[in-house]
């Protein structure tokens, strides 16, 4: 039984829902109106406010969260951060006694996660709202905790307290229980003992894609991406970073050939990938995109992972999914829509790795991955590299940037504005 | 990607975006209805004139963004018209007067009238469609068909919310294209495709009616943001849409 309130959320639901705020990861999934105004006014309407007492607060709330001036826009205009920001302020307005935030920061540039997260560090100062933050990145969030609850994979709590109680008296199972602590730093290679980070390698092979002179619009006259030149060799382990809608996605796409450049030319090894056949193409390359869910083409997880395999590759595949977490024995006869984020990442992952492609483009890979995810994932991928395969990771995880790419390309406002070793 | 039509602030601030948008509605229906009182090729030509006239001047439409927008439904109307002109049993009628024969086809005079007076109706409902798309905003639609039509404010901003993910669709789709690629397999229009799709269809339609109720959506009586109230402009609406059919009947042909 759940209470809020010491009332059962069930029977007293709608009692609760005026108590209670929730704001989720993934900001096009809570907006429901078409102005930026509108949308912070609909809890308000929702929970009979007066009239003038909601042209009070709206502004109000946006202001709170950094968005004032922005109450005729429309939301889907905004950029990720400005979104969840929006969001934050729906949730906020009515003066919930309990924020419940869902990964809030999981799908935002550091910027942005940075701007939500100074957000929340005013509402804790203000201390008239109970907050429940559920996240797996946990730099900033052990800071902003006064009590922790850690749960394990079986959804048993593993201990809960004061944050500092709890760090020392559990930190050992905490971290075997594969959660990231605040000890963990984002930290460069295996080995510990190193402090010096390995020069940059050059690159390894020959070049396999390549980006030349490459504009690309989804609008006319709004590019995405302008002139951008770019070489990926085998063996290069490139991290393309920069802000949300800087254009890493789109380039990660058109070096692949699932989007045809606009203007210049993409060479994917040495041919056209937009006309490469489908057959061939996915020998030469694997794309993993941002959300899991919108590729899954199968019903079953093992029907998915299995998808177009020749079967030699199957065994592959066994090993591949026993290795992520997801073993077919168990995990094989599920949907992939039901498995948890983390798992549909992995899952998504593990339909391109098992091809051994000889690059692989990866969108936001350790995207909702706790530790242990994190460091299956990790070592999957140096092999792979080490074996030769180009890895791109567009990505904002400055982690997974350290411990895996040896070169980062900085995309801003749609150009390379810089292109040089990691470190 | 699909980009939705969304009129320009400067249309939506316009009179004619001021008017009720349930008035428009009403206003649209009884032109369509005045439209089947008459085969004439002239009169559905002057209330498309008119209609877009207006729509310019009193809605502050662009005239660029009107033409873009009616254009290619003009062109399907032709091609209606031209498809039945040329399909019409009448053609095969011995006391009908042949126009012209073009191989296996006969062409004659009575078809032609009905194909042109099929292609002027079509004509003036893109007009007349287009000018309301283009000077109403969604929200105060809904806002209008609640308050002043009294739906129901579950069905009415349900439907909007389903009408703000059409884009999204679009994405899904495409990502979903993309996906089959990249993974080898040929044929991007596969069945399987159309079953993605719906299950995301349906997994986002869940999300956002959790994101509604988590926001306290349907927990009890509502109050309004946004007003919709009749004005003069309402009156005056009402009134030139009365001319306008008045004159757009006259016109002979």
């Amino acid at each position: 039984m759940l209470d809020v309130d010491g009332r059962d959320t069930i029977a007293g639901r709608a009692a609760s829902r005026g108590r209670v705020g929730l704001v989720f990861q993934d900001p096009d999934r809570q907006i429901v109106m078409e102005r930026v105004e509108d949308d912070v006014a609909f809890g308000l309407e929702n929970r009979a406010w007066p009239r003038e007492a909601m042209v009070e607060r709206v502004p109000e709330a946006l202001h709170e969260v950094g968005l004032a001036g922005y109450r005729r826009r429309r939301p889907n205009r905004l950029s990720g951060g400005e979104q969840q920001r929006l969001a934050l302020a729906g949730v906020l307005a009515p003066g919930p006694g309990i924020l419940v935030l869902d990964e809030p920061t999981a799908n935002l540039d550091p910027p942005a996660a940075a701007a939500i997260l100074g957000r929340l560090t005013d509402l804790r100062a203000r201390r008239r709202t109970t907050m429940v933050l559920v996240e797996h990145r946990l730099e900033a969030a052990w800071g902003l905790a006064d009590q922790v609850l850690a749960l394990g994979a079986d959804g048993r709590p593993i201990d809960q307290g004061p944050t500092k109680e709890v760090l020392e008296r559990s930190g050992p199972a905490l971290h075997a229980a594969g959660i990231w602590l605040p000890a963990d730093p984002p930290r460069r290679g295996q080995g510990s003992g190193s402090p010096v980070p390995p020069p940059p390698a050059p690159p390894i092979g020959l070049p396999i894609a390549e980006a030349y002179d490459t504009w690309f619009a989804y609008e006319p006259g709004r590019p995405v991406l302008r002139d951008v030149d770019l070489a990926v060799a085998a063996g290069d382990r490139m991290a393309l970073t920069g802000p949300n809608g800087s254009g890493k996605s789109t380039l990660g796409q058109l070096l692949v050939g699932l989007l045809r450049p606009g203007r210049g030319t993409v060479r994917l090894a040495g041919r056209d990938p937009a006309r490469t056949r489908a057959a061939h193409l996915a020998r030469l390359a694997g794309y993993v995109f941002q959300d899991p869910e919108r590729q899954f083409l199968a019903r079953t997880v093992a029907a998915e992972v299995n998808l177009g395999l020749r079967r030699p590759e199957r065994a592959r595949a066994v090993e591949l999914m026993d290795r992520l977490g997801l073993p077919l024995e168990r995990f094989g006869a599920r949907s992939p829509y039901r498995l948890s984020g983390g798992e549909q990442r992995r899952l998504s992952l593990a339909c391109v790795l098992t091809r051994r492609p000889r690059m692989l483009v990866l969108d936001e890979p350790t995207f909702g991955q706790d530790r242990l995810g994190y460091e299956g994932l990790l070592a999957i991928l140096r092999e792979r590299a080490e074996d030769g395969t180009a890895i791109v990771l567009a990505t904002h995880d400055e982690r997974l940037v350290t411990d895996l790419a040896r070169r980062r390309v900085t995309l801003a406002d749609g150009r390379i504005v810089a292109d040089g070793a990691v470190g | 990607m699909i980009a939705r039509i969304e009129p320009d602030d400067r249309a939506l601030a316009s009179p004619l975006g001021r008017v009720s948008p349930l008035l428009k509605l009403g206003i649209a229906l009884f032109w369509f209805l005045a439209l089947a009182f008459t085969t004439r090729i002239g009169p559905p030509l002057a209330l498309a004139a008119i209609v877009l006239l207006l729509a310019v001047v009193v809605g502050r439409v662009h005239p660029a963004r009107l033409a873009s927008a009616v254009l290619p439904l003009w062109l399907i109307a032709l091609s209606i018209g031209a498809f039945n002109a040329l399909f019409a049993s009448v053609n095969t009628s011995e006391i009908a007067i042949e126009v012209v024969r073009l191989g296996p086809f006969r062409l004659t005079e009575p078809a032609i009238a009905a194909g042109l007076g099929l292609a002027a109706r079509v004509i003036a409902v893109a007009a007349i469609g287009v000018t309301f798309a283009q000077t109403t905003d969604s929200t105060r639609l809904v806002d209008s068909l609640v308050q002043q039509g009294r739906v129901p404010e579950r069905f009415a901003y349900g439907a909007l919310a389903a009408y703000q993910a059409v884009p999204r669709f679009a994405e899904d789709l495409t990502t979903l294209r993309q996906a089959r690629r990249i993974r080898g397999l040929r044929g991007e229009w596969h069945p399987r495709v159309l079953v993605g799709l719906l299950v995301l269809a349906i997994r986002h339609g869940d999300r956002l009616a959790l994101a509604m109720d988590a926001r306290g959506f349907g927990s009890g009586p509502r109050t309004r943001y946004r007003e919709v109230r009749w004005t003069g402009l309402d009156v005056a609406a009402i009134v030139i849409a009365g001319a306008v059919v008045v004159g757009a009947l006259i016109v002979p042909r």
